[in-house]
């Protein structure tokens, strides 16, 4: 086991670097020059050079590259060129707002998910199973900016339930974290939810239609028995590949999410750095994304091994 | 001082009746509070607080509490002496000498001298975009801790109204900041508010500044300058880029203040008795930006009959924003507003005079590039209704719509093949024709113009202001009739205040001394 994991590990380093060098000529290809975006509109041209001077803009772009690998070797992810920071600090400053965010959603996303796929597989083809799944192709159809705005007019406006808008650290007020948290993560939950959904119910479908389920039947097993152990178990890989990208979606950041709600996460910082030719924070950032996906990957294949018996990998 | 034309005079009138009316008015009936934090939804927080290199609103909205120039705004963009004493211009137009205020403290508890003084613009002449101002610096001189000298090597007329900039401000820094680099700066200034907790992308806060001092010759706040006092013991900017959740926060009174609303969000918050949404004006100016070292508007002609098929009132319509109509540069009532003389060009709404003008111009049918973004769609819809237009006076139109940085950056360097793009100027025409001589030349790429060049030298060249208004007269009638810009329309600015917030004045930016909570 440990061997894969090392061979999974070093497997990963070229995906990354590849990740890297796309991410970095990807982001000189677009037109848009960052110092004049420092500078500003009133700056001379003297100006905008030095400051492309300063940030060293005016070297050859394969210069930079080499540059930027270089560091990147050596752990230094570069400095930011609009925030005056290091990318990696910025990136650290986000991250618990996203994660926080991210686990919060797929907490909410996963057992309300799960239930919906499963109900709707059981009672496959009664106004129940049509009742999930309109649900599930609502929560995947309707954009969520929709669903947040509304949510925001009726909880917060209306209601006066939860704060509009705003993060607050847990270290400040773990209720006070909780508030500003749950609306954003059920908004962005409920697109998950559907996904997951129709998802488990079509692999439940599958199982259901098994020779193993019928003599399970056809011997007296209790039906909730049969849901749960022998077939639900058996789509357990199904469900674990689908959660698994959808963790890797959350942590990802919500753009949308975390722009209405005001959440200063990955998914703000990235487009801030995008719409500013920040190409550090790009590059930096999409390097954490990569390697999040290829971890979480990792993690999948490690749990296939524990909810498969069968599946070994030595 | 500004003259009271009849357009001022309407204006005033109008603010009056409003004032009446509207919530805001008793500020003046009532003795202030002290105490509370004002909240402040704000659409995007600073990247980084130099004055030297500030050129955003966000930036700037919070160097202007924090920091203080030796020479400012008041309520009516003039110059007026902030941490200057007063200042003497000698007779032939290049000595400034500026008396500083004694007992001045920067917020790490220093007293401010000359030494200071000289120190910051002598960083500014090495780091900021805006260092062209000093350019002609011959020396500065310290005669004494509180004398600080600016001798130039020629003439330069407008050299205080240079100073006076909001943009990349002239702002006094500790001398220990002298050698630190571009934006890296430590945030000290002398301000009435100091600067507090700052988390990036969420909040920044501003804290009263207990040692500050106010100025004791005038009666109360005036623009940047005047008496300073501040009631509340901060303000909180927390940073919403979402507008319906700026507007979600006045309504559930989690932000005091908010600003950059668009209009159809504005009118969700009328009727509400408790939030008062205002639109304040002067604000920007929009204008269409006509590139003319680009083919086929590089022809005089071709430009001219594409200001002659704009229709303003319909440019405005599809903007969506509250905007008043005026064909100027700068706004009815300053000192360089010339009249109706340079009006004739604007809103001319005459297609088959276009058709005839482009008929006369050899045009051949060559495609005309009309830039725009997906980020402003007061832009991107001008430039879509523009398109029609354009066509309609047999113009080959091709509309190209990108995002808002390479449309931005194609406008300054003038690559990306546009010939027509759209933005607005907010300080430049407040701030006068020096202001404005950069983005004159640099935004629609003009190139050779001796009209523009010898208006210009004229200006920089008279101590009397009367020449300096003709030369400005020359420029903007060149500026237009030329049509490098085509002017579009004065846009305001859409905010809302809780009623329970008092001392709000309508001016550019939102300054937070002089107003206090009543709760």
């Amino acid at each position: 086991m440990l061997k894969l994991i090392a061979f999974r590990i070093a497997q990963a380093i070229p995906v990354m670097l590849v990740v890297a060098v796309l991410t970095f000529l990807l982001m000189h290809l677009l037109p848009g020059d960052p110092a004049t975006i420092i500078a500003g509109d009133q700056a001379d041209q003297a100006s905008i050079d030095q400051i492309r001077r300063d940030l060293g803009l005016d070297r050859p772009v394969p210069v930079q590259l080499w540059h930027w690998i270089v560091n990147l070797a050596q752990g230094d992810f570069g400095r930011s060129l609009m925030l005056n920071q290091a990318v990696a600090d910025a990136v650290k400053e986000r991250l618990p707002v996203t994660l926080s965010l991210a686990m919060l959603a797929f907490a909410i996303t996963l057992p309300f998910g799960i239930a919906f796929g499963v109900i709707a597989a059981v009672w496959r083809d009664t106004w129940v199973d049509s009742a999930v799944m309109i649900l599930a192709l609502v929560g995947v159809s309707v954009p969520n900016f929709w669903i947040a705005i509304l949510s925001v007019i009726l909880f917060s406006v209306t209601l006066g339930w939860l704060p509009s808008a705003g993060y607050v650290p847990l270290h400040d007020s773990f209720s006070g974290w909780l508030a500003s948290l749950i609306q954003p993560a059920v908004v962005l939950a409920l697109f998950q939810i559907g996904y997951l959904a129709r998802m488990t119910r079509s692999a439940m479908l599958d199982v259901l239609d098994q020779d193993y389920i019928r003599t399970a039947r056809a011997k007296g097993v209790a039906v909730n028995t049969i849901i749960v152990k022998h077939a639900f178990r058996n789509t357990l890989m199904q469900v674990v590949t689908v959660a698994g990208y959808i963790l890797s979606l959350l942590i990802g950041g919500s753009v949308v999410i975390e722009q209405i709600f005001a959440l200063p996460g990955i998914g703000r910082l990235l487009v801030q750095a995008i719409m500013a030719r920040d190409y550090p924070v790009v590059q930096g950032t999409m390097l954490l994304l990569g390697f999040a996906f290829v971890f979480i990957n990792i993690l999948i294949d490690l749990i296939y091994a524990y909810v498969d018996p069968r599946v070994r990998y030595d | 001082m500004k003259h009271f034309t009849p357009g001022r005079t309407a204006a005033l009138l109008l603010s009056a009746a409003l004032l009446t009316t509207a919530p805001l008015a008793p500020a003046f009936a009532q003795d202030p509070k002290m105490g509370g934090t004002i909240l402040y939804a704000n659409n995007s927080g600073p990247g980084q607080l130099d004055p030297q290199m500030a050129a955003s609103l966000v930036e700037l909205e919070v160097i202007a509490h924090v920091f203080e120039p030796l020479i400012s705004m008041d309520a009516n963009y003039d110059a007026k002496p902030m941490l200057a004493e007063s200042y003497e211009i000698s007779d032939d137009g290049k000595t400034f000498t500026f008396p500083l205020r004694k007992g001045v403290k920067f917020h790490d508890g220093q007293e401010m001298t000359s030494a200071d003084v000289k120190a910051t613009f002598e960083r500014y002449a090495e780091v900021s975009p805006g260092k062209a101002t000093l350019a002609d610096v011959k020396e500065y001189r310290t005669p004494d801790d509180y004398t600080f000298v600016i001798e130039l090597n020629n003439l330069n007329a407008v050299f205080i109204d240079q100073l006076k900039t909001p943009v990349y401000p002239f702002s006094i820094m500790p001398a220990s900041q002298r050698n630190k680099p571009a934006r890296e700066i430590d945030v000290v200034g002398t301000g009435p508010f100091k600067l507090g907790e700052w988390v990036k992308d969420s909040h920044l806060v501003i804290e009263k500044n207990p040692d500050y001092t106010p100025r004791d010759d005038a009666d109360g706040p005036d623009g940047y300058v005047g008496k300073k006092e501040v009631y509340v013991d901060a303000v909180r900017y927390n940073f919403l880029p979402e507008a319906n959740a700026r507007v979600a926060a006045m309504q559930t009174g989690e932000a005091d203040i908010t600003t950059a609303l668009p209009l159809d969000l504005a009118k969700r918050l009328e009727g509400n008795d408790k939030v008062t949404p205002v639109t304040v004006f002067p604000y920007c100016q929009q204008y269409l930006i006509v590139h003319s070292s680009q083919a086929p508007t590089d022809n005089r002609q071709v430009r001219q009959a594409i200001r002659e098929a704009v229709n303003v009132e319909d440019l405005i319509l599809a903007s969506g924003e509250a905007a008043r109509e005026n064909f100027s540069m700068v706004y009815p009532g300053g000192a360089f507003f010339v009249g109706d003389d340079n009006a004739g060009w604007y809103n001319q709404n005459d297609p088959a005079k276009a058709a005839e003008t482009l008929k006369a111009a050899g045009y051949n049918g060559e495609e005309i590039v009309l830039q725009s973004n997906t980020n402003y769609s007061y832009m991107r819809d001008s430039i879509l209704v523009l398109a029609e237009q354009l066509k309609a006076a047999g113009m080959n139109v091709k509309v190209d719509i990108t995002d808002w940085t390479t449309n931005a950056s194609n406008m300054q360097s003038g690559d990306g093949g546009w010939n027509v793009s759209t933005t607005s100027f907010c300080s430049n025409p407040i701030l006068g024709p020096q202001q404005w001589q950069t983005m004159i030349y640099n935004f629609p790429h003009v190139e050779n113009n001796k009209v523009l060049d010898d208006a210009y030298a004229k200006f920089y060249a008279s101590l009397d202001l009367s020449d300096r208004v003709a030369a400005w007269k020359d420029i903007e009638a060149e500026v237009l009739d030329g049509a490098y810009m085509i002017k579009v329309s004065d846009r305001g600015s859409n905010r809302a205040i809780a009623n329970d917030l008092k001392g709000f004045r309508e001016f550019n930016i939102n300054l937070f001394w002089g107003m206090w909570l009543d709760r």
